[in-house]
Order: C-alpha cells, then structure tokens, then sequence
C-alpha cells in the first residue's frame, strides 16, 4: 500500500498550472465532477486539451492520471494484470485502477488511437454505474464520487479507423477546445514562452498563416504548444528565425515546397 | 595532347595555320585573315589550344566571321571559365547568333563575366517558374486565401492574382533575388490588404450599376485632366502607406530587403514633377517622409500616411492636394520608372476580376434562387407540385412574380435577422440560410441587389418548370436488369418513394496509350507506393513470450519451471497475445463522371486511380470502382469498371483509360446503389471513397439544398449501413457544404488538381492506417 501512496503522489499537482479559460469550461468541467459525469475533450493538436485537465485536477485537488493512448493499449494495461515474480503470480493494478481506487481523474489521452475492445472497458465506468469490473481477479470495483474519467480526441484526423463509437461517446459531457483567438493566444504565449509581448504577437500571425495552408496539403497548422516551443528557445537566446524553423516550420512538414513556404513566413515576419 | 601540355612549347604561328586548314578544309579561307584571327594563340598554351580549335568545326560552318572572332576570344573566356564548360559557351555563342545575328554573338563573347559565368554561378537572376512553387504556399498562408501568381511584365494585382516579372536578376545572388521576389509579392499583397483599389472617400463619384465595369477610383483619375500625373501620385502615396504597413506586418521581410532595393535617386530626372515623384519613391524605400519638400504639403501630413490607421481615403485626398498644386506646372506628363516592386496600378485588371468574381457570385446567387423558387413548397405558389403545363409550347408562361427583401446589414440586431424574405406572388417565404447567405454577399459586393438577377431566377425557374421529363435515352446495354432507390425529400422530411431508376453499365472500352503512359510517367511514384502499401500488410498472429496475454504461453512455462527448478532466475515473460491487426477491408471507389470532369480533371482522376490500383494490389485490400453520371432521376447510371473481387488486370486497365465525361453529377442514387453493393461484403471495415469535382447537380430541380440534402441522407444510410463514406474533392466551393454533407473530418479539398494522382494513393493509406 505504502508503493502505491508514492505512487499517486506523484500525480498530483500541488503548483497551480497556467491555463487561460476561453469560456466556461471550468465551471462545466466542475459541475460534471460534482455530478459524476465523465469529460470528452475534443480539439486538434496542442490546443491546451491536457494543460486544461491539469489544471482541473489542481482545483480539484485530485491527483491526475493520463493514459496516452495507442494502437496496441490493451485492456489488462488499463485495469491490470498478473505479473509473474520469482515464481509467484502478483497482481498489478492499471492505471485505470489505480485511479478508480484513489479517487483520482484518469485521462485518457487520444483515446481513439487504443483498440476499439479497450475502449469499452470503461463504458460502465462512464454511465451512472461507474463501477470497473476487473474481470481477472473477479473483482467489482466502485468508483468514489472524487473519482472523474475524461478522454480526448483530436476530430480533425482522417482516419475511418479511429472514431469513437456511439456507444462511446454517449456518456460524456463534450467540451470543444480550438485555437484561442490571437490576442488570448499571445497572451499565452508570451507566459508560457517567456518571452516580449510583440514577440508573441508575430508568433501567432505566424500560427495564423500555417493554418490557413490546409487547403495548399498541411495537414495541420502550426498549435499553440508549438509557439510555446519556439517561445521557449528564442527566450532563452535562439535566434529566433532559427528557433522557428527548428520548433514550427520542421515539425509541421516534410514536404520540401511547404517548408520553404513556411519558412519564407517566418523570415518575413521576424 | 597531353604530353604537349607538359612541355608547354607555344605552337608557333605557322603550325597553328596548317591546324586550322586542316579543320576546315576543304574550304580555304585567306591567309591573312586566319594569321589575324590566331596571333591572340601564338603564345597560349598548346593544351588550351587544343580545346579552342577543337570548337572550330562547329562555328565554321555556321559563320566565317563568327569563327575568327571566336579565335580572338577564346583565350580570354578560358581566362574566365574552366575549358570544360567551352562546349557550353559555344553552343551559346551560335544561339545568339541564330537568333541576334554577328553583333548579339560578338557581344556576348566580349561580356563572358556578365553573360556566362553568372549563370555558371547561378546568378544571373531568378525565372518566374523558379520561384512559384515557393512563393504560391506563402502568399496563401500569408493573405489567408486563394491568391494565384502569374508571371507578367511588371509587377501588378487585380485582386485575385498578383503578377510578378518574368525575371529578377537585380541582386548578386538566387537567394536575394528570391527576396525580392517575395518582397514584391508582399507588397502587392499589401496593396490588396490596405484597400488601395477601393477608397471610401467622399471624393470619388457614385457609381451605380452601369458602371459596373469600371472603378469609382479610375472614374474619378479620369475625370482629371491629367490623369497619369494623378495615379502616379496615388500610387507613391500608397507605395508609402503600404511600405509602412510591411514594416509593421513583417518587418524581417523589410529588414533583409530595404538594403537590396535599388536607389531611386541615381536616375536622372529633369523636371520638377518627376524628381518631386522620385523623392516620393525614396520616401517609400525608407520609409523617412521628412525632407520630401512636396508643395502644400506638411511633412505632418505624409507622415500620418505611415500610422496604422490611415486609410486609402486620406491618400486620395493628399494626391488630390498635390495634384492641384502640380496640374498646371506640367506641360506633357511622362510617368517615370516605377520601383519595381511597386509595379503598375492597373485599375483595368482590377475591375475585370471584380466583374469576373461579380458575375460568379451573381450565376450562384440565381442558381440558388432558381432552386428555391423551384422547391417552394406547394401551398406558397411554387411550381414544383403545382399543374404542370399539360399541354406543349407552354414554356415561360408561368413566371412567378418574385420579389427578394433583404434589409439591414446586420446592423439592427435582432430584427435584421428577420428581414431576409422571398416574395413569391405576394406571398412571404422565408428564405434558407445559404441563400440568404448569397444574397448578403451580392448586398456587399455590389451595395445593393441587382433586380436582373431576380427577375433572370424568376424565369428560369418558369421554364425548367414548364420544359417536361426527359425520357430514358437509349444507350449501351444495361448489366442488370435497373433498381429503383428512394429518393430524400428535406422539405417534407421524408423519401419519395422508388423514385430513382439506376442501371448499372459497362464502360464502352476504347484503345488508347493512357495506361502505359500513365505508368511510365510515375513509375518511381509507384514503386514508392508499391513499398508502402506492402508495409500496411499484416495478419493475424501469436506474439509469443509477451509479460502479459490472453493465455498462457506452455512452452515458456515449462522452460520457466525447469530453469526454476536449475536454480536459474526464471523468466517472467510466459504469455502469448493475438496481435490482432488483421486488414479486412474492402474499399469502393465511387468516381463522377460528369461532364464538368473533362479535359484535365478527367485525365488526374484516371491517373489517380491506376496509381491507387496499383499500390492496392499489394496491400492486399479488396476494391472496386465504379463510375456514376445520369441525367434526371429515370436515367441514373453507374459503370462497372471494377468489382470488388474482380482482379485487376488488362480489361480492368483499359476500363479505366476509357473512363469518360458523362452527364450530371446525381450523387446520391450512386451512394445508395454502392450501399447496396456493399450488403452482402463482409468486411470489418468496408470504405466508399468519393472522387468528385463539384455539387451534386441534375439537369431538373436537383440542385442546391435539396440536392445537398439528399445526398447527406444517402450517406448517412451508408454510414448506418456500417459504411464509412469519405469524398475527395476538388471543387473550390466545396467548404461551404462539405462539412455538412460528410462531416468534417471525412472529406478533403485538393486544391490543385495535378496533385489528384499523388494525393490519393497517401490519403488512402492515412485513412486505412
């Protein structure tokens, strides 16, 4: 028991994280909490989707688990499993356990990217049961009132096969995130990135420009965590045409057309 | 050859005459002549030597004269490039005297530095065509829309492209003239983004209708008396403002180029009014209005031109000032050179895109309001269920009496919402959202609704009502006997009931050399997309010795149980998982065959679909394609170019060469006919790829939202047919109902329909992976 204190502690977030609310998420997010209601999360890439659950987990004072969802995610590396140890067969808690137990919030990050079975495991955890049954160990967990699930998904991938099911999506109270507007995002930028205010400004028109190429073959514009980035390292002495090259204009493309294109941007805009 | 080179032992004059008869022979030149021409080699190097009388049987006969001069030059070229690019600067030389005669050659052998060994650097300017790819994706990441760039003399925008010169070889190296490149585009850009061809300016004269053609701002140039001293003035003036502008929007651009732009003030200018319009030109290079001098202006008043929130309007009224003080101290007006980033204001072009763009949104706003006269529900006048005409030659007799009330700007709030109605027969119907839509922007781009475009509705929709159904043609043999689908009426929310009438057809093949062609021409491509898709191909299978499983992995067990019992540390890896990422999937492709797909739209489809075979071939996925077209709901059809077990072979290939614009783009019964081929599949994951180029559209009231409608419907019967529906698209117009029709993330707009063949194969895979 005393492992898994440790454990769960380091899930909790005791700093107040930055988030910049863009409309009444918290309250929304707050009132589902009290109501036992899970969350759905949708909005592209590095929109703040995650930075919004750590910041609900600190008002909350719950800690937050997050599961980063992928195509082999299996339904034991959720609830658990028996490990064999020196001959002896030991169970393991998942994640999903782990949180369920404690009270905590468990999130499941791009929660399509797992295999359609897993994401059924938690469906009588998401609707008024809110129970876990952990098949293995012929266990019924209950969930306690603390406890929230929430999951995210990025819609704009084109994928057939990654959507949520109906039946999946049902549960939950859907909150849309996008990108702030510009004054908001270079707000957030300029905190986040550390760096002058104009600076920020040109970063977002920069942002802006990307995501108006999506009909010229980006898949997705430049997100809000990518300014950040570049941010970060023109504050600490890039210079700041290399930084976004490295940080914006690299990591949106490999098409070679694009990426001179992007960065003709960035040189003219700084 | 060589062994001469190491000696170093100069020809001598009479060897390097017997070298040069022997080269030409049997001409025989004079003597006299050939010993002037070869004195400059007399003392040259003999291994150089070789290499310039090497040429000399290509100029010969060519020109004589040529020849000699050639002689004279050579050495010095050789001074300046290595001799391993001489055949090149031959072959350069006789192109310029084929084309421009002795002089053009001469000149250019005497200029090796400026003419040639530029260009050996890559220096010697950037071509259009060079930098469009490029500059395309930035000037649309930049403006946020579909700008275009052309190639033209000099520098100008209409709006919707911006031209650029053919060429710019002002700076040293590619990578500045790149810049200036850019800068220009940006500029130009500017332009659009400030207003500068539409001031809001009491100054310019109203203009109504009539004058649809032309621009209040080249009405009011005109209505001066000199009216290219005053677009001159405007320009720099604007030049100015949209110098400030940049500097603002992206000073990295300004920065890096403000240096490689040429000075202005080297020109000589006589005359005040020209070097009063070159201070100006300096004024934008610098953007330092102070020390202009201009007459009755203050430098207060040019320097407000350089703050944020000057418009256009305060340009025109200082060129007005300005061309007051300086009408009457020009006798004839030349303009002087523009910088070449300004380019020329070419208000003509200007206006032909907005008559252009005009026209386009007034054909779609009648379009639209055809079919919502068309699809009046019938208690409200409308023709569709109303008395047809029976008898013959009633055409155009019934046209409704239409009046379309559109008020407030979406200014006054809540009741503005409200003031959008169709007035049909004196009766009030409220009009649908994309109309209404349209009608707002025809209000913003004409500042009024041109009573032509509601009264040309009003009588078309007469007559489509009056013409009668056309029968089913009688074409190639049908394959099965024809079914009959429902059709989706939104109005009343419900089907009309076997409404449709869909025969499925064989593809009359045709012989042609498109498949070859076409696998010539991307035959890297393919195998590259071979590769690819080979690697999506898995099955099922074991994972054995995984930590954790399904079930229990004996093997690793017992090991585990006998290494135990050895006293060896046992290993926990005693399971076996299914790894269960089997491909079942079975794809269809649904292609329009519709008339407005000839020509090159026609061509990239077929292209995209050999490629897509081919790379389907090795992933192992079943398909099929099918091509749809029809006309009116008795005559839809589908063509069977590939079922889904079919194997893809000759007879496949040649279907798809022979695919070939059809008639109108009736969607939805093809949807519904492929939902029904997809019945009886059994695959996990069962695909209906889309390819087309436009709205779904008949040649009767299928049109619009109905047709939208229907079409939504037919899809959401697939999808809960447990079929994943997705379309690809190149319709420009496609966003404002794609969305709707497929939901957002299952549709994708290609932009440039080139990109078809290469795009598709890549989306497939995205989609299936």
């Amino acid at each position: 028991m005393a492992g898994r204190e440790i454990r769960l502690d380091a899930h909790r977030i005791t700093e107040e994280p930055y988030y910049l609310p863009l409309g009444d998420e918290i309250r929304i997010a707050e009132v589902s909490h009290r109501c036992g209601i899970p969350l759905l999360l949708k909005g592209p890439t590095g929109c703040g989707k995650t930075r919004f659950m750590q910041y609900l987990a600190w008002r909350l004072d719950r800690p937050l688990i997050t599961v980063s969802c992928h195509d082999d995610l299996s339904t034991s590396d959720l609830v658990g499993r028996y490990l064999i140890r020196a001959g002896e067969a030991v169970w393991m808690d998942g994640p999903l356990t782990l949180a369920v137990r404690a009270g905590a919030i468990c999130y499941l990050d791009e929660v399509v990217e797992a295999r359609k079975d897993t994401t059924v495991v938690i469906h009588p955890l998401a609707d008024d049961r809110r129970e876990l049954p952990i098949e293995k160990r012929g266990e019924l967990l209950g969930a306690p009132p603390e406890f929230m699930l929430a999951v995210s998904y990025n819609p704009g991938y084109q994928s057939v096969l990654k959507d949520l099911k109906p039946s999946t999506r049902q549960r939950f109270v859907a909150l849309n995130f996008d990108y702030p507007d510009p004054e908001r995002e270079a707000e957030i930028v300029e905190r986040e990135g550390g760096i002058a205010p104009e600076m920020a400004r040109q970063l977002v028109r920069l942002a802006g420009m990307t995501r108006s190429l999506k009909d010229s073959g980006l898949a997705e514009g430049a997100s809000t965590r990518l300014l950040i980035q570049a941010g970060k390292l023109v504050a600490r002495g890039i210079p700041v045409r290399r930084a976004c090259h490295v940080a914006v204009t690299q990591a949106l493309s490999d098409d070679p057309e694009l990426l001179a294109a992007i960065d003709e941007m960035v040189s003219s805009l700084f | 050859m060589t062994t001469s080179a190491l000696r170093y032992q100069p020809l001598g004059i009479n060897a390097l005459k017997e070298r040069f008869f022997s080269l030409v022979a049997p001409d025989l030149p004079n003597e006299w002549e050939v010993e002037e021409a070869m004195e400059e080699l007399t003392d040259a190097d003999p291994a150089l030597v070789d290499e310039i009388l090497s040429q000399v049987p290509a100029i010969w006969p060519v020109s004589n004269s040529l020849c000699y001069n050639y002689l004279g030059q050579a050495l010095h070229a050789l001074s300046c490039f290595p001799a391993a690019e001489l055949g090149g600067w031959v072959n350069e030389t006789l192109d310029r005297y084929e084309k421009g005669g002795l002089q053009a050659a001469q000149r250019f052998m005497t200029n090796v530095e400026q003419e040639f060994v530029c260009r050996l650097r890559g220096i010697a300017g950037l071509r259009f065509d060079e930098v469009r790819g490029r500059l395309l994706p930035y000037i649309r990441g930049l403006s946020g829309r579909e700008l275009d760039l052309a190639p033209a003399a000099r520098a100008c925008t209409d709006g919707d492209t911006i031209f650029l010169p053919h060429k710019i070889s002002m700076a040293r190296d590619g990578e500045q003239n790149f810049l200036l490149y850019k800068f220009t585009a940006s500029f130009q850009w500017a332009f659009l983004e400030q207003g500068t061809f539409f001031p809001d300016s009491p100054l310019l004269p109203e203009t109504g209708e009539e004058a649809a053609g032309q621009l209040a701002l080249a009405l009011f140039f005109d209505s001066l008396a000199q009216p290219e001293l005053a677009a001159d003035l405007y320009l720099q003036l604007e030049s100015i403002r949209a110098r400030a502008f940049l500097g603002r929007e992206l000073p990295g651009l300004v920065r890096e180029t403000v240096d490689l732009l040429p000075d202005p003030l080297c020109r000589q200018e006589t005359g005040r009014v020209a070097r009063l319009l070159i201070a100006l030109q300096c004024c934008c290079l610098t953007g330092e209005p102070d020390g202009v001098g201009l007459p009755g202006v203050e430098d207060s008043d040019l320097r407000h031109l350089l703050q944020p929130e000057a418009t256009a309007a305060h340009s025109l009224a200082l060129c007005r000032r300005l061309y007051t003080r300086l009408c009457g101290q020009v006798g004839e007006y030349h303009s002087p050179e523009p910088l070449f980033f300004q380019g020329t204001m070419r208000l003509d072009l200007v206006a032909a895109a907005r008559s252009r763009r005009r026209q386009e949104l007034g054909e779609r706003f009648v379009d639209a309001l055809t079919t919502a006269l068309l699809t009046l529900p019938p208690s409200s006048g409308g023709p569709e269920e109303k008395k047809r005409p029976e008898g013959a030659g009633a055409a155009g007799t019934e046209v409704p009496d239409v009046a379309l009330i559109l008020d407030g700007d979406g200014k006054g709030g809540e009741e503005a919402e409200q003031s959008a109605f169709l007035r049909v027969d004196n009766e009030q119907v409220v009009m649908d959202e994309e109309l209404e839509h349209l009608g707002r922007q025809v209000i913003d781009e004409f500042g009024f609704l041109p009573p032509r475009f509601v009264s040309s509705a009003a009588g078309r929709a007469g007559r489509a009502m009056a013409a009668g159904d056309v029968g089913a043609s009688v074409g190639e043999q049908p394959l099965v006997a024809p079914v009959t689908y429902d059709e989706w009426d939104h109005r009343r929310g419900g089907f009309r009931k076997s409404w449709c009438i869909m025969t499925e057809k064989e593809i009359p093949v045709t012989r042609s050399t498109f498949i070859t062609a076409t696998l010539a021409r991307y035959r890297g491509q393919i195998i590259r997309l071979r590769n690819q898709f080979e690697m999506m191909r898995t099955t099922e299978r074991f994972l054995r010795r995984q930590r954790d499983g399904d079930d229990i992995d004996l093997d690793a067990l017992v090991e585990s149980l006998a290494d135990s019992r050895a006293g060896l540390p046992p290993s926990d890896r005693l399971f076996v998982r299914l790894a269960r990422d089997e491909r079942d999937i079975a794809a269809l492709f649904l292609v329009d065959m519709s008339n407005s797909t000839q020509g090159w739209v026609g061509t990239a489809i077929k292209e995209a679909l050999v490629l897509i075979c081919e790379a389907m071939e090795k992933v192992g996925d079943r398909y099929g394609i099918y091509g749809f077209s029809g006309m009116r709901r008795l005559r839809c059809e589908t063509f069977h170019i590939k079922h889904l077990e079919e194997p893809y072979g000759e007879t496949v290939r040649q279907r798809i060469g022979s695919i070939a614009p059809q008639e109108y783009t009736r969607m939805a019964p093809a949807i519904r006919h492929m939902t029904a081929r997809f019945a009886d599949v059994d695959a996990r994951i069962r695909l209906l790829v889309i390819l087309s180029d436009g709205k779904p559209e008949d040649y009767d009231d299928y049109k619009g939202e109905y047709a939208i409608e229907d079409t939504r419907h037919a899809l959401l019967e697939a999808r809960s047919a447990g079929i994943h529906p997705f379309c690809i698209t190149i319709d420009h117009h496609a966003h404002e109902y794609m969305a709707h029709m497929y939901g957002t993330a299952n549709s994708i707009f290609i932009d440039d329909v080139r990109k078809l063949p290469a795009r598709m194969p890549e989306i497939y895979r995205v989609l299936t992976s």
